[in-house]
């Protein structure tokens, strides 16, 4: 039997999971009684967004030229913050079917997953979607495809994933194009974990696809990256309704449960091999998940002292829940002087930490405060030591400090002709340097800048929507780390360091952020009966300073016998008020204070 | 804070709460030290102030007073007094009555009093102040009158909505003398919108001429629910600087200590010999008992207050007694703080014994001690011949202090 193992990328929105469904269709594989709309999502949140955040892989069957073909259809995730994850679930694939929306054209990150394909050697089949909308314009967008990705224009195959036109070339075109998958080269078992699902009752799900080799039932079977062993208690793949299977060949792809209880013992691109007869090697391309961005999240009370404990009880059952569903973020316990007990998580990007932000609320029935997110930073110390840092306060002395390297991502900006100077500005103004401008078609050019990660994870994407009035999009990667005159910028009220309120920026930017910072601050402390120095130092030397006036009078003028119990209860409401501030030194500082600084952004 | 609500207690049950039954099953109340009297009407509603006060309700005064005596006949008799209590009578404006209903009132006080009174003040306005009605007071035992000037400039008596013009208060002062009351107290207002340290000094020079024995003068309060609280939360009334009223107490204090005036509680001066015994029992913690719609009264760690609506008040007795709201038995702890909230306000401080009690109560006493010796460093309180009381400093920052002593 013919195996084609493959992959559909795709824009947000470009019409992925339709045509996935649509495929399903064609294929018989689903019943229009069973047909909901955007079958693979199975998220309620990735219904939601419209986006897909975890793969899962489907098996159907169809004839071509009177032979049957196994299709392994594989889903990526389609955002950029699982760009590894894609990855792995492409070297799964021997070929991708490239959606572009024909009345959007090619966006960012049609491009980024598409390069994605072309690095993994994956065969790309591009397809123009939507053209039943009356607003299409097939043939420019596959001028734009050949311009960009140089497919040739005539080979785009233009469907409609809504009415089905164009679906019946598109398989056919699958089974005669695509690759067939390559024979085992060695004749140890390896198979290629290319996603895991969490099930409350039967553990983890993994999704392999085997690459030299077989899987049975029974199989004693080994992890090579984690080096953990188990035991294969089922087999199957999704048709797309799950249904169990003996074995799993070479170049076929299905799923494994083994009493396997948290997805931290799995990881995706890792290499499964038999416990006896164990591979020599593993697939190549195995990497940990990268955080690449953190953030902390607090139990979001109101009242410090009541009730603190068991709130972060509740964040932290939540916190452990969803870890199970999604071991690409870590979490640790984190203690701040203003907002109590909580936990620093690392992400993997920006929409994988609003994801997760929005489960752990969702799922877990939790209120969380988020603070302003921050990057790595690469810290080498003058101990010849490299250090990696995701919170400003464990930043070392400035004496010990030889360099503080930052994320520098190649950021691609798709966006109408008109907006490319007013981007240009943004993307100045953030330290971004300029590499490429590029044609894409007529009206539309695409932008390339090195940015650092810094400066794109506060309000960039939201600037990048309103400059262009929400035509433009973009996708970014990391290039590398990169030495940049960076300083910690401590604030002190009243000559006394706020660990909590310290950052990480650029010497040339520091002023500015740290005046508003100390505007913001100003605001929200109220004012005692001494002045309060406001200040903002890089390395002992004073930057920015602002002061908080000292109160001369608070003295209720009268209380007779009618004033007396009401006077009590304000007062009473004035202390309880104090004793829920933080003090710093003799100052005290509402928790309001701490967020106000930490949404700053960059002012 | 508005009491609108009854608690469903009644003036009767706290008496009952307020009594004790002897072993010979005569039954003893707490000693009753003073006897606060309101009188809500009022010409006008001035929009800083927050009292329970009804103008255009004039109709009503008469019945009024009647519905008052029937109240003080209820209570005065179930209680035990000490030797000379003090009687307030406030409001409102209590000279607003007609002179035959004050008449009546105060003839009526007098003889439901068992003990004389040492002292018996009489609030009242400028502009109702006439011969006859200073005839009236002079006619009972009435000691002391306290009449609100507010200020000596007509554009801030304006700024304030009062109705009386400058002239009106010697033209009283002088109804009250020539009638036989000697002991005049006047009101005065700083930081009134508009107002700047040379007015502070006038008005205090307009009153030191009319040669009164007592000043209360308080900085301007925007208290919440008035009008003119709204005014200054929407922008259009725009208060003194800090700074500015910062300056204006302390010419205060000094012009007061320079005319021989001693400054005893926060707003409060007097000549030696005068000061308002009656506030000094609100600022000791003693016991005093409410006549009248929304009056507090206070006995032995219970506070009350008698509903704050005209007809409730009249209609609904029990056994002669108002319906009462916000009532509350606070505890030893709560008490303590009542009495360093109320007793630092007095420049002689509270005894050192006392403070020694507040802080051993069980639950806040340390929380006390600890405050005091930070406020003690800080130099915002300190020892006065076995008081302790706040300075100088620490008298502008009183709300400050006292709130971590509660």
């Amino acid at each position: 039997m013919h195996i084609r193992n493959f992959s559909i990328i795709a824009h947000i929105d470009h019409g992925k999971s339709t045509l996935a469904d649509r495929l399903l269709h064609a294929t018989r594989a689903v019943t229009q009684r069973e047909h909901r709309d955007q079958i693979l999502d199975s998220m309620d949140l990735e219904r939601e967004r419209g986006i897909t955040i975890k793969a899962s892989a489907v098996t159907v069957q169809h004839e071509y030229k009177g032979e049957t073909y196994q299709l392994n259809f594989i889903d990526t995730p389609g955002h950029v913050d699982f760009t590894y994850e894609v990855s792995r679930a492409l070297t799964a694939c021997d070929g991708a079917v490239m959606v572009v929306d024909s009345t959007q054209g090619v966006e960012a990150q049609t491009l980024a997953n598409a390069y994605l394909a072309i690095e993994n050697e994956v065969e790309l089949i591009p397809v123009v979607n939507k053209i039943d909308l009356p607003a299409a314009d097939p043939d420019t967008v596959a001028m734009e495809i050949e311009a960009i990705l140089g497919l040739p224009a005539e080979d785009c195959i233009y469907c409609s994933a809504k009415t089905g036109e164009g679906i019946g070339p598109l398989l056919d075109t699958i089974c005669e194009q695509l690759p067939a998958p390559r024979q085992a080269v060695i004749p140890e078992t390896r198979a290629l974990i290319f996603d895991s699902h969490y099930d409350e009752y039967r553990g983890v799900i993994v999704y392999v696809r085997v690459f030299d080799g077989e899987l049975k039932v029974g199989d004693r079977i080994r992890m090579m990256g984690t080096g953990t062993t188990w035991t294969i208690t089922e087999l199957g793949r999704n048709t797309p309704q799950p249904e169990k299977v003996d074995r799993i060949g070479t170049a076929e792809v299905g799923w494994i449960v083994a009493a396997i209880k948290t997805l931290a013992d799995v990881r995706v691109g890792d290499t499964i091999t038999h416990d006896k007869h164990p591979a020599a090697e593993p697939l190549p391309g195995y990497e940990e998940p990268k955080q690449m961005v953190f953030c902390d999240f607090y139990p979001a009370t109101a009242d410090v002292d009541s009730g603190k404990r068991t709130d972060f009880e509740s964040l932290r059952e939540a916190v452990e829940k969803l870890q199970l569903n999604d071991a690409s973020f870590t979490f640790e316990v984190q203690h701040s002087e203003a907002l109590g007990f909580g936990f620093r998580c690392g992400f993997l990007g920006l929409l994988h930490m609003e994801i997760v932000q929005e489960r752990l609320e969702r799922e877990g029935g939790v209120e969380i405060v988020q603070t302003a997110p921050t990057v790595t930073y690469k810290v080498n110390t003058t101990q010849n030591g490299t250090m990696e840092i995701h919170n400003p306060m464990d930043l070392p002395d400035p004496s010990q400090v030889q360099a503080i390297r930052e994320p520098i991502v190649k950021v691609e900006i798709i966006c109408p002709d008109e907006m490319i100077g007013d981007l240009m500005s943004l993307c100045d103004g953030r330290r971004g340097i300029f590499k490429t401008q590029q044609f894409v078609s007529t009206g539309r050019q695409m932008l390339t800048y090195e940015l650092p990660l810094a400066e794109i994870i506060f309000d960039f994407y939201d600037k990048l929507k309103s400059i262009t009035r929400g035509y433009g999009t973009m996708d970014y990667e990391l290039v590398e780390y990169r030495v940049d005159r960076l300083a910690k910028v401590d604030i002190l009220v009243n000559g006394d360091p706020v660990e909590a309120l310290s950052l990480i920026c650029h010497r040339d930017n520091a002023e500015v952020r740290s005046r508003n910072i100390l505007k913001a601050l100003r605001k929200q402390i109220d004012r005692h009966q001494f002045e309060i120095a406001l200040q903002a130092a890089i390395g002992g030397k004073i930057i920015a300073r602002e002061s908080i006036k000292a109160v001369r009078k608070n003295v209720t003028a009268k209380c007779y016998g009618g004033d007396i119990t009401r006077k009590r209860k304000l007062l009473e409401k004035q202390k309880a008020g104090k004793q829920r501030m933080k003090s710093i030194g003799s100052v005290n500082i509402p928790q309001s204070a701490f967020l106000a600084i930490l949404d700053q952004g960059d002012g | 804070m508005r009491h609108d609500r009854p608690s469903g207690s009644t003036a009767a049950e706290v008496l009952a709460r307020v009594q004790s039954t002897d072993a010979d099953g005569t039954t003893a109340s707490a000693c009753v030290d003073a006897l606060y009297v309101h009188v809500p009407f009022c010409m006008h509603r001035c929009h800083y102030c927050d009292f329970f006060t009804l103008a255009g309700k004039d109709d009503a005064r008469s019945a009024y007073v009647d519905a008052l005596l029937a109240e003080a006949s209820a209570t005065i008799k179930a209680m035990h007094f000490a030797a000379s209590p003090t009687v307030f009578i406030g409001g409102g404006t209590p000279t607003y009555l007609e002179p035959a209903d004050l008449d009546r009132l105060l003839g009526g006080l007098a003889e439901a009093l068992p003990v004389a009174p040492g002292e018996w003040t009489v609030e009242a306005n400028p502009e109702t102040v006439t011969a006859q009605v200073a005839a009236v007071l002079a006619g009972h035992p009435v000691s002391r009158v306290s009449l609100g000037m507010q200020s000596a400039q007509p554009h801030l008596l304006k700024a304030l909505e009062r109705q009386h013009d400058p002239a009106a208060v010697p033209r009283a002062v002088d109804h009250i003398r020539s009638a036989g009351i000697d002991d005049v107290s006047l009101d005065l207002i700083f930081g009134i919108p508009g107002q700047q340290v040379p007015d502070v000094h006038a008005d205090l020079a307009a009153a030191l001429a009319m040669d009164p024995v007592h000043l209360s003068v308080y900085g301007l309060i925007y208290e919440p629910g008035t009008p003119l609280r709204r005014r200054r939360d929407r922008g259009k009334v725009t208060p003194v600087d800090e700074d500015a009223e910062v300056d204006m107490f302390t010419s205060v204090q000094q012009l007061l200590a320079g005319a021989g005036f001693e400054h005893y509680e926060i707003s409060n001066w007097a000549k030696p010999g005068h000061r308002c015994r009656h506030n000094e029992i609100y600022w000791t913690n003693g016991n005093w008992w409410p006549l009248g719609p929304s009056a507090a009264g206070h006995v032995s760690g219970t506070r009350w207050r008698t509903i704050p609506r005209l007809k409730a008040w009249m209609d609904q007795r029990t056994d002669g007694l108002p319906p009462v709201v916000d009532l509350e038995s606070l505890d030893a702890d709560a008490v303590m703080g009542e009495v360093l909230m109320l007793g630092l306000r007095r420049l002689g401080g509270v005894p050192n014994d006392t403070i020694a009690a507040a802080c051993s109560t069980p639950k806040r006493g340390k929380h006390r001690a600890t405050a005091i010796s930070t406020h003690t460093a800080a130099g915002l309180l300190h020892d006065v011949d076995g008081h302790l009381a706040l300075t100088r400093s620490g008298l502008l920052l009183a709300d400050h202090v006292i709130s971590d002593l509660l």
